[in-house]
């Protein structure tokens, strides 16, 4: 690798910590930048080096533990208890990177998801495409008997039973129930006890395990010729499943939102999962593409009408935003610039975010008929464009704790009001054209809600325009509804749909004429 | 911060049994004063409030308002496994997305912890106007989830009549009518077993039995019910929480067109 491209790659790798706030492992990195694992270490250990002081580490270290019967170790640690790990493993541990980070992630999960998201999309590539994974490029094992079948039908595998979700610090014991699944998984990874093996196949399966025997091993190739090159991809599928499964199961914020919309409005399930894996994993995909890694037109255009159909089902992330072109002018710009090679992946991001704008606009007109009614509540949502008043009610935040302010990013996680404050920070130094904008409004709960947004050029706009019309018109509610001013002007358009949904979904069709509507008798307030 | 600590454990379990069914989602709103709840049923008919006073808790800290948007068949399921002598504790921290039902034994040699994912609900807050009503009646609920019950079998309305005399219940269905007459009656051993009428006017108001029926599931928390009844609202049916608050159901009367029988005989 030449340094040029290092430094390259440094850059672009402290933007996305930093700006797009995403974990970048160094598993991911190797993928993404097509260097091998060992590269994308070192490649991090430089950016930690040139930036330790902005970027929270963690470190895999592994090793033979100092109790007996010694046991072979893995585990992830941050910065913080490094030492202290460090103690419980015999001298000649190995302590890497593992991944770089803007903050320690409360639920790890995220750690990995990145990664998951990365092999999703490279496995979902066409079969006669070659990728890194397929092809088993930066994998310092290999088998000889498996040989890559192109052309085959892709495996199908049943999502394992497991729960191995990536901890910080898993340990042995508490994974040995799950060990003969993932040495299954990982057969032909598995022969050499090296440490660094070590690494990659506790990596892959995001679990600690056991060096298996060479014979063990070798019974597994057997049968692993049989289904030829599928060998390969299965451990990549099995994670997929696995992590989706768990990724799931996190209670994060976004999740339960996804919960509670999906149960009134059944049109689009998952909502919250889908766009945030496809946010990410759209942005891989342009990255990949970038570094040439991939990339027929076919694929191409194939990308794009996901894309922009990922788009237009992000009802839960729609901003709110009540003022119009001229306010955004003055709103607040929030990112650096990113770096060129970047630029098609934050193309898709800006148009998701665009259309989400577009939409929440589009879904304002519908509510034309409302607005006599909430203008007064409309009027104090305009005020907090000027930039002056976004800072102080980010200032504001600070101060109060427990107040949710939901960073537009790609992050799976609610953060803790501190990361979000050094976030907020940290993406206020600024980009020209597209740029991010704080976005805070009061949501029907009751809390202040600070979202960060791509504003964009109107261009972007247009084709997303018509497609967030559509979907508008299917949220609508319906007319009986619509004269009881029943939503403040500042939910989310989300819950017009659902209401609306709500109330035809109920037997309202079997419901007597004659029966009051308790609305008619108390106002809202 | 949040943490509510309910001694009568029993009282949450049943106040969420008898709105479970009439509310699937709803927010609660936790402030310094307490513990409420404010949610119309899906077809925006009926409308229950519920509050349960700080004082009531043993033990009451709420830093800030808190609403914690809940879907009220999950959190049934939860407290269904607290036992009826258990000590419920309410705890949640502030950002958080989920909620914490810890249950004690009362000899505190069993504790459950049960945490809850919240949900994001668009409130519609509806403000209830203080309203002097025409007619009050206070009779047993056991007594009034009887009738309900009853008449639920004949006919789909009941035509609530309250005169001198006392309250009439009356329905008619396909297999015919049916009328229940309680008359005002306090001289009985026991006050909650009174039935007492505070009349300025007589109303009479038709209503879904289907909803009654609903609000008669409230009938464990009190024994006595109160329904107020006005011309121009709907009626509430309350049933008192001992010492920490009420629920109360209001329900939109259906609208008589034509007929003479069910208008106010002012």
């Amino acid at each position: 690798m030449s340094s040029a491209g290092t430094l390259d790659i440094l850059s672009e790798t402290q933007a996305l910590v930093s700006d797009k706030l995403q974990v970048v492992s160094y598993k991911w990195a190797s993928r993404n930048f097509s260097v091998s694992s060992n590269d994308a270490k070192r490649m991090l250990q430089e950016l930690v080096e040139q930036h330790g002081s902005d970027l929270k580490v963690v470190y895999v270290l592994s090793g033979w533990l100092k109790k007996s019967p010694p046991a072979y170790h893995i585990t992830l640690t941050t910065a913080l208890k490094l030492s202290e790990v460090k103690n419980e493993f015999e001298d000649n541990c190995s302590i890497q990177i593992y991944s770089v980070q803007e903050c320690i992630p409360k639920d790890p999960v995220t750690l990995w998801n990145y990664e998951l998201v990365q092999a999703e999309e490279l496995f979902d590539q066409p079969a006669t495409e070659e990728n890194c994974l397929r092809d088993n490029r930066f994998c310092g094992v290999s088998n000889s008997f498996v040989k890559r079948n192109a052309t085959g039908p892709s495996p199908i595998v049943a999502p394992p039973q497991t729960k191995n979700i990536g901890t910080i610090t898993s340990s042995k014991s508490s994974t040995a129930p799950t060990t003969p699944v993932i040495q299954h998984q990982l057969h032909g990874k598995v022969q050499q006890p090296s440490p660094l093996t070590g690494v990659s196949t506790a990596a892959l399966s995001s679990t600690v395990k056991r060096e298996t025997s060479n014979s063990e091993a070798k019974d597994q190739d057997g049968k692993s010729s049989a289904d030829e090159g599928q060998a390969t991809s299965v451990p990549g599928y099995k994670k997929n499943a696995q992590a989706e499964k768990s990724s799931s199961a996190t209670g994060s914020l976004s999740n339960l939102w996804n919960r509670a919309s999906a149960k009134a409005k059944p049109s689009p399930p998952a909502e919250t999962m889908a766009p945030n894996l496809t946010d990410t994993a759209d942005a891989q995909i342009h990255a990949h593409e970038a570094t040439g890694a991939t990339g027929s037109d076919d694929e191409a255009s194939d990308i794009n009408y996901k894309r922009s159909s990922n788009g237009g089902s992000r009802k839960r992330r729609v901003v709110i935003d009540f003022s119009d072109e001229e306010n955004d002018e003055d709103a607040v710009n929030l990112a650096s610039p990113d770096p060129p090679k970047r630029k098609s992946s934050q193309d898709s991001d800006h148009r998701i975010t665009d259309s989400d704008v577009q939409k929440s606009k589009v879904n304002l007109a519908t509510h034309k008929e409302d607005q006599q009614k909430i203008k007064v509540e409309e009027k104090t949502e305009k005020e907090p464009s000027p930039s002056s008043k976004e800072d102080q009610t980010v200032r504001d935040k600070s101060k109060s704790s427990g107040i949710s302010l939901s960073v537009k990013t790609p992050s799976l996680i609610p953060e803790d009001g501190a990361n979000q404050m050094c976030k907020v920070n940290e993406a206020s130094s600024n980009s020209p054209k597209r740029r991010k904008v704080l976005k805070t409004r009061i949501d029907d709960r009751g809390r202040e809600v600070t979202e960060v947004v791509w504003e964009g050029e109107e261009v972007q706009n247009i084709n997303t325009d018509e497609r967030s019309t559509i979907i508008d018109a299917s949220t609508k509610r319906p007319p009986a509804v619509k004269k009881s001013p029943a939503l403040p002007s500042n939910a989310p358009s989300n819950p017009v749909g659902k209401a609306g949904s709500k109330k035809t979904g109920k037997t309202a069709g079997a419901k007597d004429p004659k029966q009051g509507n308790i609305l008619s008798f108390f106002k809202k307030v | 911060m949040l943490e509510l600590r309910l001694v009568q454990g029993s009282l949450l379990k049943k106040v969420l049994e008898s709105i479970k069914d009439l509310v699937n989602d709803a927010n609660f709103d936790c402030s310094a004063t307490g513990f409420s709840l404010q949610a119309m049923d899906s077809s925006h008919v009926a409308l229950v409030a519920l509050l349960l006073r700080s004082e009531g808790f043993e033990h009451y800290r709420c830093d800030r308002n808190i609403s914690m948007g809940m879907n009220l068949g999950n959190m049934s399921k939860m407290l269904k496994c607290a036992g009826n002598d258990d000590i419920i504790t309410i705890k949640a921290d502030d950002g958080s997305d989920t909620v914490t039902f810890m249950f004690e034994s009362p000899n505190q040699d069993k504790i459950a912890d049960f945490e809850m994912k919240l949900m994001d609900i668009d409130s519609e807050h509806l403000g209830i106007p203080e309203a002097e009503y025409q007619a009050i009646v206070r009779m047993p609920s056991a007594e009034f989830a009887r009738i309900c019950k009853d008449l639920s079998s004949i006919g789909d309305t009941v035509v609530i009549s309250v005169t001198k005399e006392g309250v009439k219940f009356s329905t008619q269905g396909d297999i015919g009518t049916a009328n229940i007459v309680c008359r005002q009656n306090t001289t009985v051993d026991k006050p909650e077993e009174a039935t007492v009428i505070e009349m300025q006017q007589p109303v009479s108001l038709t209503f879904a039995l289907r909803y009654m029926n609903s609000f008669t599931k409230a009938t464990p928390l009190s024994n006595t019910v109160t329904i107020s009844l006005s011309t121009e609202l709907p009626v509430v049916v309350e049933y008192k929480i001992a010492e920490m608050g009420y629920i109360r159901f209001y329900l939109a009367p259906k609208i008589e067109e034509d007929d003479e029988e069910t208008k106010p005989q002012v």
